[in-house]
């Protein structure tokens, strides 16, 4: 094949009647251990031309003629260029790249280098991430860039943690989850925890399109931001390699939710009870919380296998992960496996990738009811009964010996007598081919296709004795398949024409993607009774055309612009096609004269871009069309003897479209010292239009009360400033630190089609506490998910007075106008910190997290924190411990009092290393390391955990605290 | 030049390798639902627009497409809250004199203490449970129209059609009761966006009339439909409320329309059940209880099933000294008693005299110093899920209850017979009813001890004796309106004052909610809001 290869070039290049041609050999080092390296690119600039380095690092190129440029490059080492004028041999000293600039980076459809980008964009390598017991990958980056919010997961094992890309306010109610693309597929992110079948010692390198003008090439799904994966693969002409990974941790819960004691409870109820209620004491002391948590062991295991031929590349993995959660029955068990296999042939013109990648999910939900049992459980009470009532768990009951349905049930009972697990088979693959397509330089054709497939299995078996039903128990199985299918093709012209000092790199291209998802449930219950719901089926496609054009010129101005054209089969036929795109200019001032040569300068860059995107997690898929749904067997109704099954016009907007925004952002990238210092800072400004809201129709005009449709606007703007430093490298001593800071606001401008100043808002964030009550309010005027409470007053000695409020509007009376937004769950800056420093052979990290000015409303001490809660509905019921503070006699669900500062800093990790380096004669290699995990948190929040979902607090699951020990075998 | 085939070879294998992926791309936007069904494929039979009729009937009944809760027809509070029942039943009664709640959720105290606005969201549940149940009505009736429907070949179909029509009448008729002039929307307008006029209080009353007057022939005669379905009785039912609350809703007296309406419901056969207790029973579809209802809302523990309705009225009044098995449920949720004044209508409330005295008070208080407190106030016993026989309803969870609302009854045609005779409408007489109390009383009394005198049958007896008869039915506020007492009558809390105050005037009417005022420009709010 190879002499056919040259007899082509031959071919090709006879008419331009050249000069003699010439071979040349080498062989390529690294400049910090002097070993070779494999798999780096020599090309001939301004050609396809090229070949890669074997495993020893020697290449051998033909076909040359004196004057070509060769290129070597490999990722994360400064390229080099070196011009041949006829040697036989040249020997390549490649040099790591402290500054990256010419780090190739994700783009989306393509890749580009450091230097070339013009928009926010960050890459966060394995290298970089955090340490520690992490089921779903996410984890890896949390605190590691700028704009980029990831707030870890509750304790429940292989949950997953949200990701907010610059604060997550972009959308009210279409979703603020980044798409999340894995080695080119988007992922269908609507399951439990989207990533939690990737295995985290898979995954090669994390790229965040923060900025609009960069992600707009996924265009209808870009407004929250994107996220690509991009997974581990072997390398080329590679020896047989093994790698063994495993740690084993154990953790437990950080703190436990205050509330009496079992003599604190005593007390209050002689205080307070009548004789009746005193009677129902019991004269045990049980702390609930104590009962239902115990320490949970972990152990994980991975083993590589990587194999580099000539033409080709294998590496395969197997992971198993046993993770407990410190719930007692909660688990989270996973076998999982990865293959990507690499071939190029006809001399690299044609490269073949597949991935499959697969898992098999044991989730063990335990009974997660009773969580808030645990704290409202009078702890007086025995935890069995001594009969066998119950499975034998002390249950309150009603005067007639029957279950007391109001009453908190017994935490144990409820973990002991249910068995809720599931089983989940995710995989997802792809298989890729780019080819250079012949006589046109430059010119590359890429195709992909890939699946996403999940299958889940449910079963929630409650043992007829249990007290979590009066129905003799049940057992529920529910099934649901999530299946999507991918295909992309693109074609990439990448031209450079010395003469202008430009470049011009263009892709367009093609995709469709389409989604299935169907799920459907059957309970039985104890009492014979069968139950089906309606079975849903449900899809949808997205079809699209894209381009982008990068334009360079003399490496100093870099334009580039994106366009995609997205057709949904979510929006009506007559408008489901909309265009989006972005356009960004870049200024690489450390390319000018003046600054050239500069010792202190090594790399500054502006960059410029605005891009309207758009947001199609519209909730619904059919939305726009007129349809019927079937009631199921439990709402038919009667006609005679029959019951009659029911069917129902859907309400619908036959005008639904996306959300559509439109953003600015600046940036500038500094580096100083040849990068020892780098960083970068960047502003941004966005407008969201058409925001899918769910509001109120006109009464009698839909068919139901409200719907989702495009009305109202908002407004988002931060800062993001992100600083590297080495601020020591030496032999035996590297230090590198990263910190960022990101700064929030956002305010919602439009809420109704027509303004209204009376109109108060949206009522949101549902509580515990009554029903139905929230806490929250999206205000035109005001940033999102604004606590709307009452302003608590308080005596001289600083206690809140019962019932006691500000009159806001001065009308001499308090009234629910008295109500007024404070707070919000929104920080107003988070930050991180991070550093690692190696020492001969040992290694160590850490990450500290922090965020400010976000408020959280602790509804446990809201709801339970008062009198009225111990005694109602003929049992006993525990309450928080702010009851002893306020002495509140009902609850105050609305005071402000509730409504309390969370900001907090956490160190997330500490890692530690050490690195044997070779042993059993250099047959293998070992690092031991350890993690402690959820160190500590700062903050002044009285409740749990200062980081709770939607920021409000109730019967949250408490994350632990991992002490975790593993070992790395290279062998 | 010779030809290159290997080049060509290479080249097919690219673009063999490309095209193979490319079997995926099969590029399909326009997608159809799966589990959903179009108009097309459901309107396309008889069984079709059976389906549909029976789910606007179950409007009142179920609160959406899951049971017993899953997915709602209307969203902004609890899906459980949402029934339309549930909302009737709590605004007909938690603003009167019958009834009060220990719960915390939301503004729900704001109907016992007179204080509600227009950002009430039980306020807005009820309007929009009320428009739902128009526009599923108007969306029905759009769909059935005559070409279609004769189609199918099928009479019951165009019945069903004027059922609709009675059912949407019967919506209006609340509309105007609670709210006075609404958005008028009928089946004319497609759905869609657009801003329906507010129709005057009047000009609504005249529509639900003609409406009634128009589908009255194509009804079925009283007592011939199939149960849970209306009748004709039903429409008299309907008119006579219309007509005698037609002081209240367009400031003329219609007593003479509403007597020959009632007579017509008098004269249909029906008759009063020999055992008060049994007519809110599990079992009230057949115990003998259906010949005195009318217009019956069905409940089934299995088939029809949610935290509304029934489900609501048999587990809320449950609590304190209460055994749920009394009940047939398995459960109390602590949440309705009663006030005093309802109590003091009745000279023994041991209900060994008078069996609608119906109270529990053990371990309660008469008095109420607390709302939140449930033993405060005393326990009222009515709607049950045990049959007459004593069993359990049928479903054995103990949750759902089998009873069914009885909407309209014949006791209630009695005591509007007499206060339209006493009222001075033409077309019935005093002596009859008189009969027609002492009727109710000797059911009640199981003697004639408690028979009044034609001396004794005054509006204030009428006022009285309709609690008595028919409290937590669902009539009180309606009542308390008609007899102009509504704000000016004094029970605990009421103005939130522990001894309770009159409230303003203006609150016979509720207000238009402030969500519909601001999706709908046209719209007027009512004085006083």
């Amino acid at each position: 094949m190879r002499t056919f290869y040259l007899k082509l070039m031959v071919f090709i290049f006879m008419p331009l009647g050249l000069m003699a041609q010439n071979s040349v050999t080498g062989t390529v080092t690294e400049n910090a251990t002097g070993g070779p390296l494999p798999g780096v690119n020599v090309v001939v600039k301004n050609t396809t031309k090229g070949t890669t380095t074997d495993f020893d690092g020697k290449y051998l190129l033909s076909g040359l003629n004196s004057g070509d440029v060769l290129v070597f490059s490999y990722v994360g080492f400064n390229a080099r260029e070196i011009t041949y004028t006829g040697q036989t041999t040249i020997d390549v000293v490649m040099e790591e790249a402290a500054n990256q600039l010419n780090e190739v980076v994700l783009v989306g459809y393509g890749s580009s280098t450091k230097k070339d980008l013009t928009g926010a964009v960050e890459t966060v390598t394995s290298k970089d991430f955090n340490g520690g017991n992490i089921a779903s990958p996410e984890q890896l980056l949390a605190g590691k860039t700028a704009g980029l919010q990831v707030i870890p997961p509750s304790g429940a094992p292989g949950s997953g943690a949200s990701i907010r890309i610059r604060g997550g306010t972009s959308s009210l109610s279409a979703g603020n989850d980044p798409l999340i693309v894995v080695d080119g597929v988007p992922l269908d992110q609507t399951g439990r925890g989207a990533l939690n079948y990737i295995n985290s010692n898979d995954i090669e390198s994390f790229t965040v399109l923060k900025d609009a003008s960069a992600a707009s090439i996924y265009g209808s799904r870009a407004t929250a931001g994107v996220i690509l994966i991009t997974t581990k693969s072997g390398n080329a002409k590679a020896p047989l390699k093994f790698n063994y990974n495993a740690y084993v941790s154990f953790a437990e819960i950080e703190d436990k939710v205050d509330v009496l004691s079992a003599d604190e409870f005593r007390n209050v109820v002689n205080q307070f009870g009548t004789p009746a209620q005193i009677a129902l004491l019991g004269t045990e002391s049980i702390d609930w919380q104590e009962q239902i948590y115990e320490t949970a062991f972990t152990n994980n295991h991975n083993l590589t296998v990587s194999k580099g031929f000539d033409n080709s590349s294998l590496r395969a993995s197997f992971g198993y992960m046993n993770q407990e959660g410190t719930l007692k029955k909660s688990y989270f068990e996973r076998i999982s496996g990865n293959i990507k296999y690499i071939h190029r042939l006809f001399d690299d013109k044609l490269k073949v990738e597949a991935n499959v990648r697969g898992a098999l999910v044991n989730d063990e939900f335990s009974n997660q009811g009773a969580i808030g049992a645990a704290l409202r459980f009078d702890p007086t009470k025995p935890i069995r009964s001594g009969n066998d009532d119950f499975g034998g768990f002390f249950e309150w009951t009603n005067p007639d010996g029957s279950q007391n349905t109001i009453a908190a049930r017994n935490p144990l009972g409820l973990i002991e007598l249910t068995d809720n697990s599931a089983n989940t088979q995710r995989s997802t693959g792809n298989l890729k081919v780019d080819y250079d397509i012949p006589y046109v330089p430059g010119l590359k054709i890429t195709a992909n296709g890939g699946y996403d497939y999940t299958e889940v299995d449910g079963t929630n078996f409650v043992l007829p004795e249990a007290a979590a039903t009066t129905t003799q128990g049940n057992v529920n199985q529910s099934k649901s398949i999530n299946r999507s299918r991918l295909f992309d093709t693109y074609l990439n012209y990448v031209k450079e024409f010395p003469a202008l000092k430009s470049k011009i790199d263009a892709t367009a291209g093609y995709s469709f993607q389409r989604f299935f998802r169907s799920g459907n449930s059957v309970n039985v219950r104890g009492d014979g009774i069968t139950e089906r719901p309606v079975p849903f089926r449900t899809q949808n496609a997205l079809e699209s055309f894209f381009g982008r054009v990068n334009y360079s010129y003399d490496d100093r101005y870099l334009v580039s612009a994106n366009i995609r054209s997205d057709k949904s089969s979510r929006l009506n036929p007559d408008d489901r096609t909309q265009a989006f795109g972005g356009v960004s200019v870049a200024w690489n001032l450390n390319n000018e004269t003046f600054l050239k040569d500069s010792k202190v300068i090594s790399q500054l860059k502006l960059r410029g871009g605005y891009a309207e995107t758009g947001q199609q997690e519209i909730g619904q898929d059919f939305g726009f069309l007129p349809r019927f749904t079937f009631g199921d067997d439990r709402v038919r109704f009667q006609f005679g003897d029959q019951f009659i099954t029911t069917i129902r016009p859907e309400e619908f907007d036959a005008n639904l479209k996306w959300e559509t925004s439109q953003t600015w952002n600046i940036g500038l990238d500094f580096g100083f010292f040849n990068n020892r210092i780098s960083g970068a800072i960047d502003l941004y400004w966005r407008e969201v239009d058409d925001l899918l809201n769910f509001i109120s129709v006109p009464a009698g005009t839909n068919l139901s009360n409200a719907l989702i449709t495009n009305v109202g606007s908002l407004e988002n703007n931060g800062v993001e400033f992100t600083l590297n430093a080495t601020p020591i490298t030496n032999d035996n001593f590297t230090w590198n630190a990263n910190f960022n800071i990101s700064f929030f606001d956002d305010e919602i401008t439009k809420l109704t089609l027509t303004d209204n100043p009376n109109f108060q808002g949206n009522p949101v964030g549902g509580i515990a506490g009554g029903v139905g009550n929230t806490i929250q309010i999206n205000t035109v005027g005001f940033g999102q998910n604004a606590f709307f409470v009452f302003k608590q007053a308080f005596d001289a000695a600083g206690n809140p007075i019962e019932g006691v409020f500000e009159d806001i509007n001065g009308d001499g009376q308090i009234t629910p106008e008295d109500r007024r937004r404070f707070k919000s769950p929104n920080p107003d800056f988070t930050l991180g910190f991070s550093s690692d420093f190696t020492y001969k052979k040992w290694d160590g990290s850490f990450t500290f997290r922090g965020s400010f000015g976000n408020y959280v409303y602790n509804n446990v001490d809201a709801a339970s924190g008062n009198r009225r809660e111990i005694f109602v509905s003929g049992a006993l019921t525990n309450v928080s411990d702010s009851f002893l503070e306020t002495g509140f006699e009902q609850q105050q669900l609305f005071s402000d009092f509730f409504v309390q500062d969370a900001s907090f800093l956490k160190l997330d990790n500490i890692n530690l290393g050490y690195n044997f380096g070779d042993i059993l004669d250099g047959l293998a290699q070992l690092r031991v390391f350890s993690t402690v995990q959820n160190v500590f948190t700062i903050t002044d929040y009285d409740g749990l955990d200062p980081e709770v979902p939607g920021g409000i607090d109730n019967n949250f699951f408490p994350r632990s605290r991992t002490f975790l020990f593993g070992v790395d075998v290279n062998f | 030049m010779k030809i290159n085939y290997k080049k060509i070879i290479r080249n097919v294998f690219g673009i063999t390798a490309l095209s193979f992926l490319c079997i995926s791309c099969d590029g399909e936007v326009d997608l159809n639902p799966l589990t959903e069904q179009t108009p097309n494929n459901t309107l396309n039979t008889a069984d079709g627009f059976v389906s549909f009729a029976a789910r606007v009937y179950a409007g009142f009944a179920v609160s959406g497409q899951q049971g017993p809760a899953g997915n709602p027809d209307i969203s902004g509070i609890d899906e459980g809250f949402s029934n339309y029942l549930r909302q009737f039943w709590k605004h007909q009664e938690l603003t009167s004199d019958e009834a009060l709640i220990a719960w915390n959720d939301g503004t729900i105290h704001d109907l016992n203490n007179h204080v509600w606005d227009a950002a009430n969201e039980f306020v807005r549940a009820m309007y929009d449970r009320i428009f739902f149940q128009i526009a599923l009505s108007n969306e029905f009736i759009r769909q059935a129209s005559d070409d279609r429907l004769a189609a199918f070949n099928d009479a019951d179909l165009f019945r069903l059609k004027a059922e609709v029509r009675f059912l949407r009448a019967l919506s209006y008729w609340h509309a105007i009761d609670f709210y006075g002039s609404v958005p008028f929307v009928t089946d004319e307008q497609e759905a869609g966006a657009f801003l329906p006029e507010q129709g005057s209080r009047a000009e609504i009353f005249n529509f639900i009339i003609d409406e009634l007057n128009a589908i009255e022939s194509e009804m079925a005669p009283a007592r011939q439909n199939q149960y849970g379905r209306a009748d004709q009785g039903a429409v008299w039912m309907l008119k006579t409320k219309l007509y005698l609350n037609a002081e209240v809703y367009i400031g003329q007296a219609r007593y003479t329309e509403a007597l020959t309406e009632l007579n017509k419901v008098i004269g249909a056969g029906y008759t009063l059940h020999n055992n008060y207790d049994e007519l809110f029973m599990a079992d009230n579809d057949i115990n003998g209880a259906q010949n005195e209802v009318i217009y019956t809302v069905p409940f089934d523990g299995l088939a029809t099933q949610g935290f509304g309705g029934m489900t609501f009225l048999i587990h809320a009044p449950v609590g304190g000294n209460q055994n749920p098995s009394n009940f047939g449920i398995n459960g109390g949720w602590f949440g309705l008693r009663t006030f005093p004044q309802f109590v003091s209508l009745f000279d023994d409330i041991s209900g060994n005299t008078d069996d609608r005295a119906n109270f529990f008070t053990d371990g309660q208080t008469l008095e109420i110093e607390d709302a939140f407190n449930f033993a405060n106030g005393y326990l009222i016993e009515k709607f049950t899920n045990l049959t007459s026989t004593g069993q359990p309803g049928k479903d054995a969870g103990g949750d759902f209850g089998d009873a069914d609302f009885p909407m309209f009854r014949l006791a209630d045609a009695y005591l509007m017979y007499a206060e339209a005779v006493l009222r001075g409408g033409s077309g019935g007489d005093l002596n009859t009813a008189l009969g027609f109390v002492n009727e109710l009383r000797q059911r009640a009394y199981g003697n004639n001890n408690g028979n009044i005198t034609a001396g004794e049958l005054t509006l204030d007896f009428i006022l009285d004796e309709r609690a008595r008869e028919l409290h937590w039915e669902g009539h009180r506020r309606t009542d308390l309106i008609r007899f102009g007492v509504f704000t000016s009558r004094v029970w605990p809390f009421k103005g939130e004052v522990p001894e309770g105050r009159p409230s303003e005037a203006f609150r016979v009417l509720h207000p238009i909610p402030s969500t519909d005022l601001i999706a709908n420009p046209n719209l007027t709010q009512n004085p006083g809001y």
